[in-house]
């Protein structure tokens, strides 16, 4: 891993991307009017201020330390928070995401089974008929309690309502 | 006064009144608890039934919902990390990790208890204050919102002890992130990138049900196991437990219950704010500040009993100027004008009767839901014994179609998810969740007011250091903000002395 100051450069990652993240802010904000502007960038120059000092502290130079045990003093005890992601979180978050993109295309009363089966049979490693029988139930539970009992209309998905 | 305090116990105590005040209440516990549905929904849906019924009892009903709702919300809170209404999210930084530890039980009676002597507290404020109500609420103008705002971002990043740097930044991510939507004070829309949803800014509860519901997933996702590591100790769990604790630690509740019901009398604020602010005041009271967030009952207490001290003084506003504290309350102002009643100062001498009446129903049924909540405590903390393989599948589900369920809105659950990756990445990077809550919630109030301020000071900023009620505000930011760092500071001198000393 490539080090720069004294520390591994992903450790730099999270206020690296916010600074990154609060200057396309202002970018973007100085484009709305005076008046408009005002407060957003006010919050994004202090931001600008508080992520600098979020990636000093993280160099293991003499301010880096200082800054460190002045301001966040639990820093040191909560070492492998600053790993890169690994595989295993990437695939929990994708399984998110493909949740919110299956309500999007086939509905929500399509995507909630299918997910739970898939859920609870391949990541779960349980059998075909208990993955089955916990994706009914879930199912039938969300549907008496928002289309029968709260009479909300579940959303059929883009197919669906093409 | 006695004479009117009476009669509202007189027409609460009435067969048909206690039976509707039953039925809200368990209304209140079901919605409380789903993820994404809370009051405002529940009456909502309740609204038009109510059209039929004695204005007396509508309120009993909707006071029944009310008072049980912090509750419902508090169990799920508690046990899956997932708030079910918004001010909830305080009680999960410490729930939670107390539901981990398989202390459900505890945290559940604990909150139980905290969620009965809070709503008792604050309806006596209330008693007291209501005839005063309109002369205290006056006091409150834009420089005073804005730095009451401020104050309340500035103590909860420092609530996150060791990571005040870190709770700033989010504080600050927050605050660009409340930014995002239509600018009410200068018109035009800010940060949407044409896509309509984000007008009416980034909606608070899918938000919220991310950050925490969805994050908390993920997390237990990539961690396996269940939510809590320990059977044996949530079979062994006592309500007795729990209930001990809350006044064992009475200063809490106290504070809890007084953050709650000054906070609550203050429109626009709402709950979030008072369990946030109550979570954040006591741990800066602690002397183990380092324990907070790692399951500390305390964590609890305090954010319960400040959720229902809020209830019965967020009427204040609501009954006294027409002006809701909340979306629960800006719903329950439609009841009362579809019973004929209009909210106003006329209201504080119209209708006297109904309004004591009302506020003993919401006490009654903070108290009741939180005994039926005690009852549950042993069947509900097994949730937490769970496996996740099974638990996230079906947690997700749920919190996504209460997302969408709260506007029937599919970009919800975009939301959602997006919150939720992000509450997750804050998990992993260490960065607290919490000051984001808190800047969601106070950015609009807090660019509105600066605006306003200004307004009022023709341009000039001396607008925030002329008045008292600021003057008191501003000594308070500047002290919960400097200490920690002083302290930091201190630490730092002393390192490097010892330090010295070692290699003498």
């Amino acid at each position: 891993m490539k080090r720069l100051l004294g520390t591994d450069v992903a450790t730099y990652g999270p206020p690296a991307f916010l600074f990154v993240f609060t200057v396309a802010y202002l970018i973007v904000a100085y484009g709305y009017s005076p008046a408009s502007r005002a407060f957003p960038v006010i919050v994004a120059w202090s931001m600008i201020v508080l992520v600098t000092i979020d990636l000093i502290s993280r160099t293991q130079t003499r301010a880096g330390r200082a800054l460190t045990r002045w301001l966040i003093p639990t820093a040191a005890t909560t070492a492998g928070h600053d790993n890169p992601l690994s595989r295993v979180e990437i695939i929990a978050v994708s399984w998110v995401a493909a949740l919110v993109a299956a309500m999007a295309l086939i509905g929500i009363l399509y995507a909630i089974p299918l997910f739970v089966f898939a859920s609870v049979r391949w990541r779960g490693q349980r059998s075909y008929a208990a993955s089955l029988a916990i994706a009914s139930i879930t199912t039938l539970l969300v549907w008496l309690l928002f289309t029968r009992v709260l009479r909300i209309e579940l959303y059929s998905g883009l197919l669906g309502s093409g | 006064m006695l004479d009117v305090w009476l009669g509202g116990i007189q027409s609460l105590l009435q067969v048909r009144e206690l039976m509707f005040l039953a039925l809200g209440m368990a209304i209140g516990l079901m919605f409380g608890a789903i993820p994404g549905l809370g009051g405002a929904t529940a009456l909502a849906l309740l609204m038009p039934l109510t059209y039929g019924l004695e204005p007396f009892t509508a309120l009993a009903l909707s006071g029944g919902v009310m008072g049980a709702v912090p509750m419902g919300g508090s169990i799920t809170a508690i046990l899956l990390n997932t708030p079910g209404t918004a001010p909830n999210a305080a009680t999960c930084l410490d729930g939670y990790p107390l539901a981990q530890q398989g202390k459900a039980g505890l945290a559940i009676g604990a909150a139980a208890s905290a969620n009965a002597i809070g709503g008792i507290i604050g309806t006596l404020s209330v008693l007291a204050v209501l005839p005063i109500a309109k002369d205290l609420v006056l006091l409150f103008g834009p420089p005073e919102f804005f730095l009451l705002a401020t104050f309340g971002l500035v103590t909860t990043a420092t609530a996150s002890r060791g990571k005040v740097l870190r709770g700033l930044i989010s504080g600050g991510l927050g605050l660009m992130i409340s930014f995002i939507g239509y600018n009410e004070v200068m018109g035009g829309e800010r940060f949407t990138f044409g896509v309509d949803y984000l007008w009416d800014g980034v909606h608070l509860v899918p938000a919220l049900i991310g950050l925490f519901a969805v994050a908390e997933m993920i997390n237990l996702s990539v961690r396996g196991g269940a939510v809590s590591s320990n059977a044996g100790a949530v079979k062994i769990t006592s309500m007795a437990g729990g209930l001990l604790e809350t006044f064992k630690h009475w200063p809490t509740v106290l504070r809890g219950s007084l953050v709650g019901t000054v906070v609550g009398a203050i429109p626009g604020v709402g709950g979030v704010v008072a369990a946030f602010l109550s979570y954040s005041m006591t741990v800066q009271a602690s002397r183990n500040p380092e324990s907070f967030g790692k399951g500390n009952i305390q964590g609890v207490i305090a954010p319960e009993a400040a959720i229902n001290a809020k209830d019965g003084s967020a009427l204040i506003p609501t009954l006294a100027f027409g002006i809701p504290g909340g979306a629960e309350m800006a719903v329950f102002l439609g009841i009362l004008v579809l019973h004929g009643m209009q909210p106003g100062p006329m209201m504080l001498s119209q209708h006297q009767t109904e309004i004591y009446g009302l506020v003993w129903a919401l006490t009654l049924s903070c108290i009741l839901a939180s005994f039926i909540g005690l009852l549950f405590v042993r069947p509900l903390a097994m949730i937490t014994l769970v496996d996740s393989k099974i638990l996230v599948p079906i947690v997700l589900c749920v919190a996504m179609v209460g997302s969408y369920a709260i506007d029937t809105n599919i970009e919800n659950v975009v939301l959602t998810a997006a919150f939720g990756i992000l509450g997750y990445l804050m998990i992993r990077f260490d960065y607290p969740r919490l000051t984001v809550v808190i800047a969601l919630v106070l950015g609009a109030t807090a660019e509105r007011s600066f605006h306003q301020s200004l307004m009022i000071g023709d341009g000039h900023y001396s607008v925030f250091f002329t008045r008292t009620i600021c003057q008191i505000l501003i000594a308070c930011i500047v002290a919960w903000l400097t200490w920690p760092l002083l302290g930091g500071f201190f630490r730092t001198r002393k390192s490097v002395v010892l330090g010295r000393e070692g290699r003498r």
